[in-house]
């Protein structure tokens, strides 16, 4: 039983809680009908043992496989974090309807900052609008939660963002690009994770962010 | 003998016929291949779950021998990719046949 343990503890590393219990689960179920079957044929415990274990092969290569398709122990953690944020928010209307009041106010002000003459401001104002919009206001307020709709808004939301960059820093865009590789990288290795995540769950168990 | 890359469509075709659970599938992928194809069972479930996620297999639980089980049904877009990959399959290997026949 050691030999299995130690397989289990390689094969499960860095997996979620949850995907830990499930691989133990259903090697252990493997590991019994395998030992029996070799028991069955006249081996020894300690024999049937052995084989059912060198049958499995190697616990590293195991997993890495299964870490390409059950959740990982950051991925679970981004999901939950993800959760609880959504959760917050959509169970306090009052925060709901202000992050959708926010982008439409900075881009009316901005308007009328433009027409009283305040250009830069206005600009800088317009820009935050649409950003907050992009960001915060949309998710909750526009229906993209298929997976084609949600393609599309996380297209639109990456060109939005570097659109915005670009009409912000204007001619200078790619001497200020540090700024925007600084600033994004957090939101990319979310991005990231949430594409792993959305490769290893089926549509029908996505939670909403993952069509963000 | 390595089959790597096809474990996906062997596990489909041993599950088209019944549901069964990880080990009687492996026994049956080695059974019908006469021993050839030998695979070490530890990349079995990674490969399932992979099925799973792309909505070609289902799972449920069932009681084998009194103990509880995890058993896998193919679905009916599993049944259309094990088709496709058949007849690729079929082609592919003519292909090669023919050539190492001119060989």
């Amino acid at each position: 039983m050691a030999e299995l343990e130690s397989w289990l503890k390689e094969a499960t590393r860095c997996l979620s809680k949850d995907s830990a219990t499930q691989v133990r689960t259903e090697i252990r179920e493997h590991y019994d009908s395998a030992q029996e079957a070799v028991i069955r044929d006249g081996a020894t415990a300690e024999e049937a043992n052995r084989s059912a274990v060198s049958g499995l092969g190697d616990a590293k290569a195991a997993n890495r496989q299964y870490r390409k398709v059950l959740l990982t122990s950051a991925e679970a953690r981004i999901l939950g974090e993800g959760n609880w944020e959504a959760r917050a928010i959509c169970s306090t209307p009052w925060l709901k309807w202000l992050l959708a009041a926010l982008p439409a106010a900075a881009v009316l002000a901005a308007v009328a900052l433009f027409r009283a003459g305040a250009v830069a401001v206005a600009r800088t104002l317009f820009l935050g609008g649409i950003a907050t919009g992009v960001f915060f206001a949309a998710p909750f307020l526009l229906p993209i939660y298929t997976p084609w709709r949600g393609r599309v808004f996380r297209v639109a939301k990456w060109a939005a963002l570097i659109a915005l960059f670009w009409l912000a820093f204007g001619p200078d865009a790619l001497k200020w690009s540090w700024l925007l590789a600084s600033c994004l990288w957090l939101q990319a290795r979310n991005e990231w994770t949430r594409f792993s995540i959305r490769r290893k769950m089926p549509v029908a168990k996505w939670p909403k962010q993952l069509y963000l | 003998m390595n089959f790597k890359g096809t474990l996906p469509t062997l596990i489909l075709e041993a599950l088209q016929q019944q549901a069964s659970h990880g080990y009687r599938i492996a026994q049956r992928i080695k059974e019908r291949s006469r021993g050839v194809l030998d695979f070490k069972e530890g990349s079995l479930y990674p490969a399932l779950h992979k099925l799973e996620n792309d909505g070609l297999l289902e799972s449920y639980e069932g009681i084998e021998n009194g103990r509880p089980r995890r058993y896998y049904r193919i679905t009916q877009s599993g049944r259309a990719v094990l088709a496709k990959d058949r007849a690729e399959w079929r082609q592919l290997s003519r292909a090669v046949t023919t050539i190492l026949r001119e060989a």
